[in-house]
């Protein structure tokens, strides 16, 4: 057996050199540049992940057929799971692959715009007639870069049958009302978990809703204020509802959601489109009709109730086919036969006044009571405006869940979260 | 040494005369794994089974009571999810082959000649395995963007065929070790090339390694979820990001959908192997044992 | 023709295809990822700047510790289990039972890794999950820190002793019979006969087959990320799962490569050792 001999760690240390050096002057994928290709071109790109939803790929597929035929371009579609299209659209934007229009969540728009490809829709969002709150979820640093596609909240349901059983008389309205009525929930027991509140990891950003209850800013300028005492206050209070077994742990939004159609929760957390999916997963088949949004419950009476501010928005790559993409992206968002027939096969709801006015809309009372009590507070998550937002939210959820588990107190466990977001606001 | 390659290859059919104590507790043995084996797949297949609004009771039945085919029938009139099974069968197929040929010949170099930087080479080999794949995902997507092979079947060919290397090189190399060298001998005496050699001589008798590594290569590219996703276009994309595409979306999560689909795409490959797995076996044996 | 060329060119001849691609695909954006834990990089911004080993820095002072001790205590777990399992599965096996069986076992290795992560956390699932419906309880599996590592560990190890399996039934059939025998006239029980013959034999099979487990298990991601996220309270959190969430989340991809340098550091010193011990 051969050991490695001079020459051939001299001839492997060279290949090394060769490829660090190769690898050091390949260009850099991320660097930018002028946009690629024609502006004016009549074909453009629409990626989108509802496009293969079950539940929403004929809508959208039809919106992208009807204005292809009335505008005599070629669409070319594409789409990847909600779950890692972030990841997909990264990549592709980085890497020149992208173009046309781009639905987004709208908490995923500071990653998109830090690359600076994105083009400014400010023209078409001035003709769209757009409510405020709408156009406010597409703006970054002050650019319209996104035209809003549906505007809603994430808020509270509960299920009045359960409450009213419980003997919970009208909605609570302040935290404490809200802990009375989870704790005569829990007396019926059953096995009804009170409040299906997340638990998990991924999902248990929606405590920042409730420390901003609790009166914390989360962030104010560019200092985060988790771990001030209102927000410590508010886990305290997360912790003692774990303990109370007043919410259940291993929840995240579908465990929420399956727990709250089996008749197996008071209250939960959700977006407004969610009606049609616990509809479909219960037993029960008069469900929708016992379930009831409510406005967060406040810490004293006449504080303005917390919402999380959730929707889609599409935004346009500069470049190629980017003239005619955006003004797909503004028929889809504001024609309002399109998002009036729109709504009324998925129930997402709508972002132009015109489009909230139409009949389809205002009709559906579900919506516009939702609308009213929860998206009218709505505001968004601060952190939305740093691009690894995602990654300050875990750090929260994971001090978050230390707590909960009993391995930390509420006070160092949110200063810490405070230190590991620090390096990642950016 | 011709002894060891040929006991390598039949099966354990082994009518070896036991003692009933020792075949009862290997009964025993299999019965115990086998539940915690076996017990996950009738889970998937009783969920595949339960009407929608059933999934989320609790406690659930652990004998359905209430049976629906709406899942296999929608899964039927699933179009995309066939075009799903066909990109898999494909990347799978042909990565195997792939993956077989050029790793037949590497380990046939590493095993029947000695050269500078052979070790060192091998050693390479293995330890290329010990990055973190889902970084070589940034540059790779660059790297396949600059190649325009990016979005097709040849970019998920390629990746999978080289993360199966390692594996697929260090077992026939074994294998390749346990061919006699004084067989090659004898056909370099009768005159023949070393290619005739090797492909004539040295890859029939390694048959069954060759099987062993193409399965190997075949379920690597099988169970692949995120270069999957990520190198290829969405029309190429293979059965792991189909299957969570389809199933997994921003609002729901439909369990028994998704378990009547893995079951069903799953009972092909299982055919074939049940069908294969008596080269697997062989061929392995002949492989590691030297490793 | 190819006399011409002498033994040493003929075997690199052979190698140019695997090389090729281990260069393409493997080598340059190896090397490229290690360039780029000296800088300071964004995935979704433009440009970059030289920080030394600023990024290594930042990760020896933070999270390191408790994600390699995770990193360790999964990758061990979900090695050894499967091995045991995959032995006395093969062991079994061998004394003489039907081929079948052995296709049987092979079910859970070709059912989509994905899919396997989302069959065992609807399984582990606290509220609806059929195994607290089975044991009559209310744990809740993935969200306590202790158990949440078990529940990764039985998962991985579900997926992955079949192939253990495979690995090791192959090296017990070339183990010549007639060893045991001729043990078994000298009058060695079961257990010695395991001990002294078996075990001797399947050094070199099993030494290569838990190396090989061993490395993927390090790598390994989907299990851990759908189950629990690396949760709870990062009692889960292994160097996967932290590269992703650095890369993909934060978009950071000068420590995600740092941490991707420090961990092939790691599993270099491993395998040094384990080729040394080898060859020795």
């Amino acid at each position: 057996m051969e050991t490695l001999n001079r020459r051939a760690a001299f001839r492997l240390a060279g290949l090394s050199a060769l490829g660090a050096a190769l690898a050091a002057c390949a260009p850099d994928a991320a660097g930018g540049g002028a946009p690629k290709g024609d502006a004016a071109a009549r074909t453009f790109g629409f990626t989108s992940w509802s496009l293969n939803e079950e539940a929403q790929k004929a809508a959208v597929q039809a919106i992208v057929d009807a204005y292809a035929a009335k505008g005599g371009v070629k669409i070319d579609t594409a789409s990847f799971p909600y779950n890692e299209y972030l990841n997909q659209v990264t990549l592709k934007l980085r890497g020149g692959q992208l173009s046309g229009a781009v639905q987004l969540d709208i908490s995923w728009l500071a990653a998109l715009a830090a690359m600076g490809r994105l083009k400014d829709l400010g023209a078409q969002a001035a003709k769209g007639g757009y409510t405020d709150v709408a156009l406010s979820s597409g703006r970054f640093q002050g650019r319209q870069l996104g035209l809003p596609w549906t505007t809603g909240s994430i808020g509270l349901v509960a299920n009045t049958e359960i409450l009213k059983k419980a003997g919970v008389e009208g909605m609570p309205a302040t935290v404490e009302e809200f802990e009375d009525a989870l704790r005569k929930v829990a007396k019926l027991g059953g096995g009804i978990t009170p409040y299906a509140a997340a638990t998990k990891a991924a999902q248990l950003k929606d405590i920042l809703p409730w420390m901003r209850t609790f009166g914390s800013p989360l962030l104010e300028g560019d200092t985060i204020t988790v771990g001030d005492d209102a927000s410590v206050a508010a886990v305290e209070w997360y912790k003692k509802l774990y303990d109370a077994k007043l919410i259940a742990p291993d929840v995240d939004r579908f465990d929420a959601r399956a727990l709250f159609a089996q008749g197996k929760a008071a209250f939960y957390d959700d977006a407004i489109i969610t009606r049609g999916v616990v509809a479909a997963q219960s037993p029960d088949k008069s469900l929708t009709g016992k379930m009831a949004p409510l406005a967060r419950p406040v810490l004293k009476a006449g504080d303005t109730p917390q919402a999380l501010l959730w929707g889609h928005v599409i935004v346009v790559v500069e470049g190629e086919g980017s003239d005619a993409a955006a003004d797909f992206a503004s028929y889809a968002t504001s024609d309002t036969a399109t998002v009036a027939a729109f709504f009324e096969k998925v129930k997402l709801p709508p972002t132009t006044t015109a489009g909230l006015a139409d009949p389809k809309v205002a009709g559906d009372t579900f919506t516009t009571e939702w609308t009213e009590k929860i998206t009218k507070t709505a505001t968004p998550n601060p952190f939305w405006r740093y691009a690894g937002y995602a990654q300050i939210e875990t750090a929260i959820a994971e001090q978050v869940q230390a707590v909960l588990v009993g391995q930390s107190s509420a006070k160092d466990a949110l200063a810490k979260a405070a230190e590991t977001a620090k390096p990642l606001q950016k | 040494m011709t002894a060891t390659l040929s006991r390598s290859v039949p099966i354990a059919r082994a009518p070896r005369r036991r003692r009933p104590r020792s075949r009862a507790a290997a009964w025993a043995a299999v019965a115990v794994i086998g539940f915690f084996g076996l017990a996950p797949i009738y889970w998937l297949v009783v969920t595949a089974f339960t009407p929608d609004e059933r999934a989320f009771t609790f406690p659930p039945s652990l004998v359905p009571t209430e049976i629906t085919f709406d899942h296999f029938a929608r899964l039927a009139q699933n179009e995309q999810l066939f075009g799903y099974l066909v990109n898999s069968v494909v990347v799978s197929v042909v990565t195997a082959f792939l993956s077989v040929l050029v790793s037949a010949y590497m380990a046939y170099a590493f095993s029947k000649f000695r050269y500078r930087g052979r070790k060192s080479l091998m050693h390479l080999v293995l330890a290329s395995q010990l990055f973190p794949q889902a970084l070589l995902l940034v540059t790779l997507y660059a790297v396949f963007s600059a190649s325009g092979l990016l979005g097709s079947y040849g970019a998920l060919i390629l990746s999978f065929t080289t993360f199966t290397l390692p594996l697929c090189v260090w077992m026939l190399k074994g294998i390749f070790d346990t061919v006699p060298s004084t067989l090659m001998e004898a056909a370099a005496i009768d005159g023949a090339s070393r290619w005739r050699t090797l492909h004539q001589i040295a890859l029939p008798l390694a048959a069954p390694g060759l099987v062993a590594a193409g399965l190997f290569a075949f379920v690597r590219a099988w169970n692949d979820f995120i270069f999957a996703l990520t190198l290829t276009d969405p029309d190429r994309q293979t059965l792991p990001p189909g299957l969570v595409h389809t199933y997994l979306g921003e609002f729901q999560t439909a369990w028994p959908d998704l378990m009547a689909a893995s079951f069903v795409v799953s009972l092909p490959v299982i055919a074939a192997f049940m069908f294969l797995q008596r080269y697997l076996v062989g061929g392995l044996t002949a492989g590691a044992v030297k490793g | 023709m190819n006399r011409r060329l002498t033994d040493g060119q003929f075997a690199w001849l052979l190698m140019v295809p695997g090389l090729a691609l281990f260069l393409a695909i493997i080598a340059y954006p190896l090397v490229s990822a290690l360039v780029t834990g000296f800088f300071e990089q964004s995935l979704v911004r433009p440009g970059r700047a030289f920080v030394g080993l600023a990024n290594y820095a930042d990760l020896l002072g933070g999270d390191f510790w408790p994600v390699l001790r995770n990193t360790l205590v999964f990758t061990l777990g979900a090695t050894i289990a499967p091995f045991v399992i995959g032995y006395a599965l093969a062991l079994a096996l061998n004394a003489g039972l039907p081929g079948w069986l052995r296709g049987v076992f092979l079910f859970p290795w070709v059912i989509p890794g994905v899919v396997v992560s989302f069959l065992w956390l609807w399984i582990f699932n606290a509220n609806y999950g059929v195994l607290n419906g089975l044991l009559g309880t209310h744990v809740s599996w993935l969200g306590d820190p202790t158990t949440a590592m078990i529940a990764v560990i039985v998962t991985k190890t579900w997926a992955s002793f079949p192939w253990m399996m495979v690995m090791l039934l192959a090296g017990l059939q070339t183990m010549p019979k007639e060893l045991h025998e001729a043990a078994s006239v000298d009058g060695a029980g079961a257990i010695r006969r395991f001990r002294s013959v078996t075990v001797p034999h399947m050094r070199a099979i099993a030494g290569i087959a838990f190396l090989l487990e061993f490395i993927w298990n390090f790598q390994h991601f989907d299990t851990i990320y759908v189950l629990t996220g690396g949760g709870p309270a990062g009692a889960t959190k292994t160097f996967a799962v932290a590269v992703y969430d650095t890369a993909f989340k934060g978009f950071d991809l000068g420590h995600a490569t740092a941490l991707g340098g420090l961990w092939m550091l790691l599993l270099l010193v491993l395998m040094a050792f384990y080729l040394r011990k080898e060859n020795a």
